[in-house]
This record gives structure tokens, sequence and C-alpha cells, in this order.
């Protein structure tokens, strides 16, 4: 699979920046680190695995097809990959309002993980090293990340060290009774990490995922299911990319039944999830075929999803149906499914079992609060899925290379991206399954639209050296026209009765309207209107127009979230000096100087996040922080 | 308490009741517009000096509503370090709730929280530490101060409703959640019904809630019972007689009482405040005449009005009193032969025939008066007034936009900020909490 890797020699012995973990956090971290001009080594098992996408052959989805665009607009490569290698795209949410529109794409597994090795081995600055990292080195005193030492016995220097293990650490695969140490199927798990970081003082603990059997192509008869196309016209993910035309390869439905159900209720003793053998805790949003029989027996049918794992494979991955049963209670249960009748299997489901690192443990830059100069992203922090990886890998580059030059963090706000939500929420929560976005989590979620990524971000990716010129320019230009067009539709009136013969509302209109307002109304689209505008407003790309009608039809809500933003913005960057003593604050509620003494936050906005700590809490917080710093300066 | 809000305060800083004088303070950056909207002399504010002035503003009463010094202190020259304004007036407790409550209808203006002022004192650097602890020690003793009182109790009760309501909305809200989140599987979305019901319920409890606040108020001031009509009825004599002591001057001139005299007693466990008026009929005398225009304002703001009359006086015109609790009395009993018929109580203070027949009925008066509560919370501080107020309109906002078939983004976005505003009496609701619901109700996960 692939093309050949071929090592860049000479490696050095002292980098400036090490990622271990070639997976989509350590490619993001990699590639941020060696174009803002550190030298960057990345460590990885298989070199040729970069990029490997180790579940479901998509890209995106509800909440993290938002978190893909962010990454584009900051400038990593996750869109761009998408694009190159998509084979099947699709708008999800197409029926309600643009703000909760997301896009998703199946890829091509194979193409997506060769365009990653292509990126990387092509970019200047960046080492990759076909290794393992086994343990890590700290200054005497553990304040100071100094290198990394490989299982070939190579000791490597660096001034930052951003760890992205994924599943790896002392990964643990169940399937059924059985159970055995690896990373991935086929890969081996990776030990020595979480014991040098234990012994650095860090706290770990275990959670566990789990993966859908894959199955022969031709062992399916597609006739018993019903097919799920991709759009007709689809859009891309990254705001770079021209002449999209994609394939559009088909996804197929089929669904469990009561016979289904009933074979795996018969084994439910032989899971390791019910058996009591697993101890790490799973996702419920991704529950296993047996949770969901046992947990919604009321159901008597459960969809399946059978998606090309690339183009013309002969390998399904059969979304829906993640299991840590025997292979053969799996397989027969499989059976009884329309279409699946006579499946074979080309690898059964699984769970794995792997350890973590509690994100609590993290400043907002994803710098340990332990050990200066050691950044942590992705599954490592507790976190599932390739987006939300990609995203902190990303931050983890910027930041690791910022520490390095000295400069300020670069933080993101929950009101500027669902980057910012999903890193906030990380630090300030005590995680007890495996976290994932969603677009709920976003208290500002109007805000923080798909197609407005580019208007959020650009500037700051620019900024910090990594999005183009080109596209920060482009996007400068973009929103002072939706400036200008914005305003024309707040200004402009337009007769009632040109309005009722374009649009049928209920009721009809009587007097005339602002184009903003009839914007507003539930329903009406641009695109009903068009005959109202003038020319330059209609030659804009229906792309920028569609964002520009958008944003007018939630104005008023948007302008609220705003207030709330600012409401909220007085106390929101007050820094907490490290080493303040709240299990000393008796005033403060029980539950909360606990919280307060475990997650240590750096800002009262954090503080106010946790759960456990209310409104009054945090008032008196600062009164005691106020006084903490004054007698510290006294 | 709101630590982060930049916005404008407001409270009363005189302590509660009736007194000599009583003082608003305004705190904010919009304290001055909003002192301009009802002070005659506005544009005479100087930074640090008392202007005297009159208060003026149709939502106030028609015409003046009361004479006020109004200091202006400019931020950060001020004790809360913000602009800051203060307004002194006449102490009446009418006087003092009236102008609270429309200043908090003013834009961006709300009740400030229990020692707010002192807190921003210290965040703004004004006050040392130790009076910013002893705020601290405030702010954490509401709770425990709550169990003690009657109060307490009743704000206890309170947060178990609110935080009931709060059920209500999540429910709502989790629906909607789940459409945005999961619409790419399995998941049966209820209809625009199944939202509304929730809201209706709560729409009705959040009314209820906020009709217990005006005897909430009362519950804190007394229930304010005037004696009123015409001059020599013998009202104060009457005053006297409920009060049990010799409080109003009792003269046989017609007109000796020129302002009005408040005291008050326990009636069924309630403290009523007994108004002593001025006896209305046309007057010439100035003094005299104030105090008439003061004795029908109180009837105005009655709970319970006593309407006397006497044989030798005429009886007092009551048509503006339709939903007030009344008790007419026919004074002078021993006087008449053939008293008219359709009163309450026939009574004669000196012989105190028929008096036990009017201490019943004020009792009964009284009783009727007492408001149950919704759970048996009543509303009785105007922070929590406003919060209510504020969700009442916030709950008008959700309905529309779910009648008006807008998307689920919209709807869930007016309710998140219903929920936040409940949240100032219980803490705030977390995504969390609406995520626990969704795995909770739904099988979600391809």
């Amino acid at each position: 699979m692939g093309k050949p890797f071929v090592n860049k020699t000479p490696l050095l012995t002292t980098y400036d920046i090490i990622v271990v973990g070639g997976g989509h956090a350590g490619i993001e971290a990699s590639l941020a680190a060696s174009r803002l001009g550190k030298t960057t080594l990345l460590i990885t098992m298989e070199a040729n695995a970069l990029g490997r996408a180790s579940c479901n052959p998509a890209i995106g989805g509800l909440a993290k097809g938002h978190l893909v665009r962010e990454i584009d607009a900051l400038g990593g490569e996750m869109a761009k990959a998408t694009d190159a290698t998509g084979i099947q795209f699709k708008m999800l949410n197409r029926s309600k309002g643009r703000a909760v529109w997301s896009p998703r794409a199946q890829i091509d597994k194979k193409a997506y993980s060769t365009y990653m090795v292509d990126v990387c081995t092509t970019q200047p600055g960046l080492d990759i090293l076909e290794d393992e990292a086994t343990g890590v080195f700290a200054t005497p005193d553990g304040t100071n990340i100094t290198g990394v030492t490989t299982k070939k016995g190579v000791v490597f220097s660096c001034r930052a060290l951003v760890l992205t293990n994924g599943t790896f650490l002392n990964g643990l695969i169940h399937i059924g009774d059985k159970s055995f140490s690896a990373g991935r199927i086929n890969e081996s798990a990776s030990v020595g990490i979480t014991e040098s970081l234990v012994d650095l003082g860090f706290e770990t603990g275990r959670l566990k995922t789990g993966t859908p059997p894959r199955v022969k192509r031709d062992s399916i008869d597609f006739s018993q299911t019903s097919v799920q196309d991709g759009d007709a016209n689809p859009e891309p993910f990254s705001f770079s990319t021209n002449n999209f035309n994609p394939p559009n390869e088909a996804c197929y439905i089929t669904k469990t039944n009561p016979e289904t159900h009933s074979i795996i209720n018969a084994s439910i003793e032989f899971s390791p999830l019910f058996s009591g053998v697993i101890k790490g805790v799973g996702p419920r949003y991704c529950p296993s075929i047996e949770d969901k029989v046992v947990r919604f027996a009321e159901k008597n049918s459960h969809q399946l999803f059978l998606e090309p794992e690339w183009t013309n494979a002969n390998q399904i991955y059969v979304n829906g149906f993640s299991s840590s049963l025997p292979e053969d209670v799996q397989l027969k249960s499989l059976r009884t499914v329309p279409g699946l009748e006579n499946v074979e299997f080309i690898r059964p489901g699984y769970a794995i079992e792997y350890d973590y690192f509690p994100p609590s443990q993290l400043k907002a830059s994803l710098e340990t609060k332990r050990v200066k100069g050691l950044f942590f992203a992705g599954q490592i922090n507790g976190t599932s899925g390739y987006e939300e990886a990609a995203a902190q890998g990303l931050m983890a580059g910027i930041n690791a290379s910022r520490n390095i030059d000295n400069t300020d963090p670069f933080v993101l706000g929950r009101d500027e991206a669902y980057i910012g939500v999903l890193i906030d929420d990380l630090i300030t929560k005590i995680t007890d399954e495996p976290y994932r976005m969603f677009t709920s989590r976003a208290e500002h979620r109007l805000l923080l639209r798909y197609d407005n990524a580019h208007f959020r971000l650009s500037k700051k990716g620019y900024h910090l050296g990594l999005a183009s010129e080109t596209a920060f320019k482009q996007t400068e230009r973009e929103m002072a026209l939706a400036g200008k067009t914005e305003a024309y539709f707040e200004s402009t009136y337009i007769k009632a009765d040109d309005i009722n013969a374009l649009i049928n509302a209920q009721t009809k209109i009587t007097e005339s309207q602002t184009l903003a307002n009839i914007l507003k109304r539930p329903g009406v689209t641009v695109g009903q209107i068009k005959s109202l505008l003038p020319d330059w407003i209609n030659a804009l790309s229906p792309t920028l127009l569609t964002l520009i009608a958008t944003n007018t039809k939630y104005s008023g809500y948007m302008a609220r979230e705003r207030q709330q933003v600012e409401r909220l913005s007085k106390h929101q960057k007050m820094a907490i000096p490290e080493g303040v003593d709240y299990l000393s604050m008796q005033a403060v509620s029980f539950e909360a100087r606990q919280k307060l003494d475990k997650i240590r936050p750096e800002t009262i906005g954090q503080a106010s996040r946790i759960s456990g700590v209310s409104p009054a809490d945090v008032s008196l917080l600062i009164i005691l922080i106020k006084k903490f710093v004054s007698r510290e300066t006294h | 308490m709101q630590p982060f809000v930049q916005d404008t305060i407001v409270a009363i800083s005189t302590p509660p009741g009736t007194g000599g004088l009583a003082v608003i303070r305004i705190s904010g950056p919009q304290a001055l517009e909003t002192i301009k909207l009802f002070f005659t002399r506005a544009q005479d504010l100087k930074p640090r000096y008392a202007t005297f002035g009159k208060l003026n503003h149709p939502s106030l009463s028609e015409g003046e509503f009361d004479d006020c010094i109004v200091t202006f202190f400019k931020g950060p020259h001020s004790v809360t370090g913000e602009d800051l304004v203060e307004v002194s007036i006449h102490g009446g407790a009418y006087l003092q709730q009236k102008l609270l409550e429309v200043l908090l209808r003013a834009p961006g203006i709300r009740a400030a929280s229990a020692g707010e002022f002192t807190f921003r004192s210290f965040l703004s650097g004004r006050i040392d530490l130790s009076r910013a602890e002893a705020v601290a020690d405030l702010i954490h003793a509401k709770d425990a101060a709550a169990h003690k009182n009657a109060r307490g109790q009743l704000q206890g009760n309170l947060r178990v409703l609110v935080e009931d309501m709060s059920k209500k909305l999540i429910q709502s809200l989790t629906v909607l959640e789940a459409e945005l989140d999961f619409s790419d599987q399995e998941i049966e979305f209820s209809p625009p019904d199944a939202l509304l019901t929730p809201l209706k319920s709560l729409q009705t409890t959040t009314e209820a809630l906020l009709e217990t606040y005006f005897y909430g108020r009362r519950l804190e001031e007394g229930i304010r019972v005037p004696l009123v009509g015409a001059p020599n009825s013998g009202k104060s004599s009457l005053f006297n007689l409920l009060l049990g002591q010799d409080r109003a001057i009792v003269t046989p001139q017609a007109g000796t009482t020129r302002d009005t005299i408040e005291k008050s007693v326990i009636i069924a466990g309630h403290s009523v405040l007994l108004i002593d008026t001025a006896g209305i009929r046309k007057t010439q005398n100035d003094a005299e005449s104030s105090g008439v225009d003061r004795s029908i304002d109180e009837i105005e703001h009655a709970d319970i009005v006593i309407f006397v009359e006497a044989p030798d006086t005429e009886a007092v015109p009551n048509d503006k009193l339709i939903n007030t609790p009344q008790i007419t009395v026919f004074n002078k009993i021993d006087l008449v032969n053939t008293p008219p018929k359709n009163k309450d109580v026939y009574l004669s203070c000196t012989t105190k025939e028929g008096f036990e027949t009017l201490r019943d009925r004020l009792y009964q008066q009284v009783i009727n008066m007492i408001n149950n509560g919704v759970e048996g919370v009543i509303l009785n501080s105007e922070r929590h007034q406003d919060v209510f107020i504020r969700f009442r309109g916030q709950l008008s906002v959700c309905v529309e936009s779910i009648t008006n078939e807008l998307g689920p983004e919209y709807i869930a976005s007016d309710l998140r900020l219903a929920l936040d505003i409940l949240g100032e009496i219980t803490g705030k609701t977390t995504p969390d909490d609406i995520l626990n619901q969704i795995f909770s109700g739904f099988c979600v996960g391809k």
C-alpha cells in the first residue's frame, strides 16, 4: 500500500520539536511545527501508515466537519487530504438551518494515507523515523522536557515534545474471551511511555473503544439493502480546493432484526464488556452492538451502514456493528441481517483498551502543567475521532513552536472556534469517557458555522505563519463584500407586491420590507429573491452569497450571542497564579475545592466552567486570588 | 451572584421599610443615562455634587413623583469604581418600591445581588481586603442564614421549584439537540406540540409565581390597611382603638389628621400596617390638601381599605377600588336609631359596640389575602422578581419561535437563554446535562 517509504538522511540527534505518533494528531503537529521553521522529527512505528484511518472510512460529520474546516482555515492539512481522497461527499443536516450543516466524506483510506505520506516526506524541515519511542527524558528536577529514547536504543534531545500515541499505550485488544497486547489490529502496542510519564508524576487512566468487523464485498447481496449516495453537487472541505469533482461511490443501509438480537443476547456473557473483563470506559455515543441490544431492549432493529474502505475495495466496513463478542457470535448474528446471509469476514470487530492521561493536567496550550515543553494531543487526552485528534495536533504543533520562540500560546476562545470549545472542555472536565465533539457543546453555535470558518480564523492562521497569503487575501476580500452586501440587505426596501410575487407566504405581505427581513422569513432562500438583487450582488459566487444570506438570516440571534460573549468576558481572562492553595479556602464549597485542586485552572473563565464550581464559588475565588496576589507582591 | 457581568445594577441602599429618607443607588455604565430619564435637572449634574430636583416620569406617576437629591460620582472616582448615581427620596415604602420597580425596567438595568456593590468596590480596588472578606463571609453566610429564618425556608423551596422548571426546559432542549447532533441516525423526533406543552405549563407557573411577589413584599413590609373616610367620621378614634393606644391625635374638629400616620399590628400572624389618613373632602387649606392627596394615593395602593362613615358625615365614593378588598364601617352607631343598610360593620368607638365584629372581619380579610404560593414558593426579593420577569419574556420568545416554525437551531438558542436566566437562581445548566439526557433517552451511535 502506498509508495515505499524512504527515510530521509542524515537524521540529527537534536531537534527543536519531536512528535511521537504518525496518526491524525501527529501529522498536523509535525507539519505545523516544521512549517513554522522548527527542525522537527516525527517518530512512528510504521512510516507507511501515516494518517491510517483505524476505524471508519470517513472524515467530518456533525460538529466534526466544523473542526476540519477550522483546521483548514488555520493552515492544517486534513481538509485538503479529504478533498483529494474522498469518494463520497455529503452535507449533513441539509434540511435544517445553515448553522448546523456539517460536511462529511467517505474517504479512500489507502489514498488518504498515501497522500499524507507524500506531504510529510516532502515537507522541508521534517524528518521521519521508523522506530518506537519508549521513554521520555526531563531535567533532574522533572520540570523541563529534554528528549526521548527509542526501542532501537537511540536517544534524541529536543526543546519540545508532542506525544500523540493514540490507542497504542499498553493497548489491549479484546475479541470475546481472548485478549492480546496490540496498538491496533496487527500492530504492536507501545510500552514504556506511560511508565516514564508516571515516574514524572502524571496521573493515567484506561479508556476503551471499539471497531466493527470488516467484511468481503463480494459476500454481500446488495439487492437486499438500500443505496445511499452522496450529494450530486458536493462541496469541498478546504477553502483552497478548486475544480472539485470527486467520485460519488455508494454506501448501503441494512438493518438488524430480533433474530440478530437474540443471538447476541444468548452469548452476552462472552462479551468482555459485560463479563467485567474490560475496565476502561467506552463512549456512549458510539456503543457496541451488544450495548445497544441490552440497553435499548425495546428496539427491534438497528441500522447498519455498509461503507467501502477504498475505491474498488473488496473490504467493507460494517458501521453500527462495533463489537467485542467472540468472532463466531459476531458472524452468526451478522448473517441474520438482510444482504449479509452469506457474509464472510476479513477480520472481526474488536474492543481495545488503552492508557490515556486525564487532560485536566494540561494548559490551554496543550502543554502539560507539570513538565515544560511537553505537549499531549489526540486520544492520549481521552478524545475520540480523527478530527478531534487533528485539531489538537495542529494546536500542539503551533504551541510547541511558540513555546520555543517564547511567544504567548495560541489559544482559541469558545466563541471563536469549535477547536476552542474542544480544548477548553478537555482541560476543565473530569473526563470519564472518550470525548467527542457535538454542536450542542458550543454555547455560541450560531456564531460557529462550518461556512464561516475562514471568516473566523483565516487572519489568525495567516498571522501564525501557517495559512497562505493568497487564502488570507481572498478571505479579506470576501469579508469586505459580505459587509457591503449585508448593509445593502438591511437598507433596501422592496414593495409588498414584488415580494408576494416571489415568495409564497401563508398570509400575504401588505407593507414594503427590507431585503433582510424577507430573508429572515422561515423557508425563504436567497435563490428565490435573486431577481430583486442588483447585478453586483448576483455576480458573487454562490457560496459567498449563501454565506451572506445566512449571516442575515441569523443576524438577530448572532447579535444576541455576541452580547452574551461580552457580558461574560470581564473576568474570563483573569489569570489564576500557580500554587494557589484551594484546599484551605474554607468558604468555597467542599466539592468546588476538590475539583479546583485537581484541575488547577489557569483563568477564572476556566474555573467557572468546571462542573460543581458555582457562581458564588467563583466570586469567592476572585476575592481570594486578589488577596493571594497582593500577599505575594508585598 | 454574577461576578462577570458588566451591566448596571440598582438597589435600595437604606434599610427596608419606611424611613425619613431612602437612598437608591445605581452603579455601572448605564447609571447616568438611566437617571437622565427621570430627573428634572439631569443637565445640572456634576460629578461629586448633590443636585436638588424632582423625579418626573409618566411611568412613576401622573405629575411629579417626589422631590429628590441626586449625587453623581464619575467612575473610577466612586465607591464602586464605576459611574455611580445616588438618589435620595422621601422614605415612604411605596415611593422606594415604585422607583425601584420603574428603574428595573430601564434598558440594561438589573437588580443587584446581595453584597454586589461592595463586591464591585473590591474588584475596582476601592476598598481593602478586610472589608472584601467581610463581603465574602456575607455571600457564604447566605445559605447558613437562610436556614435560620422563614425567608430562607421559602428560598429552599424556590430552588426546588426552579430546578423542576429547568428540568422541563432541558426535556424540550434534549429533543432539539438530539435532532441537531444525531440527525443522521434513527431517532424519532417530536412534533412541535411536544415542545409547546411543557413551555405553556412553564408560562402558567411563572405567571403564578409573579403574582406571589406582591404578597411576598407585603409579608416583608406589612399589609397596608388605610382607614378612609370624610373628616370627623372617627377614623383616628378607630385607629387608636385598633392599636389599643392613643397614637393619633383625636379632636372633635374636622380635618385634624393632615398627614398619614402608620402603625403596625399583628393580625393572624401577619404584620398589618394600619394607616390613618386625612379626611377626604374638598379643602382650601394647602397643608390639608396635600394630606388629602396622600390619602387618595394610599387608597390606590392599599391591600384592604376600611371605609369609615358616620351619621354626621358623607360617605366617600369607592369607585376606584373595584378589586381591593374593603370593609365598610358605619361609625357612631350610638348616635342614630336607624342606620343605613348594607354596611359590613356597625360600630361605636365610644361604647366599643361592634368592635369585635370589625376585628373578625379584618382577621378574615387578612386570612383571605394569604397566598399559598406556587409549590410553597412566594417571591419576596426584587432580584427574583427581576429574574422571573425576564424568564417570562424569554418564554414568550421561545413559544413564538416554535409557533413560527423556526428551525431547531433557533429554538435551541432561545431555550438555552431561558435556561441561563433560570440559572441565575440555581446555577448553570451545562451541555453535559443535556448530552446525558440524550444518551439515556436515545440509542445513538452508528
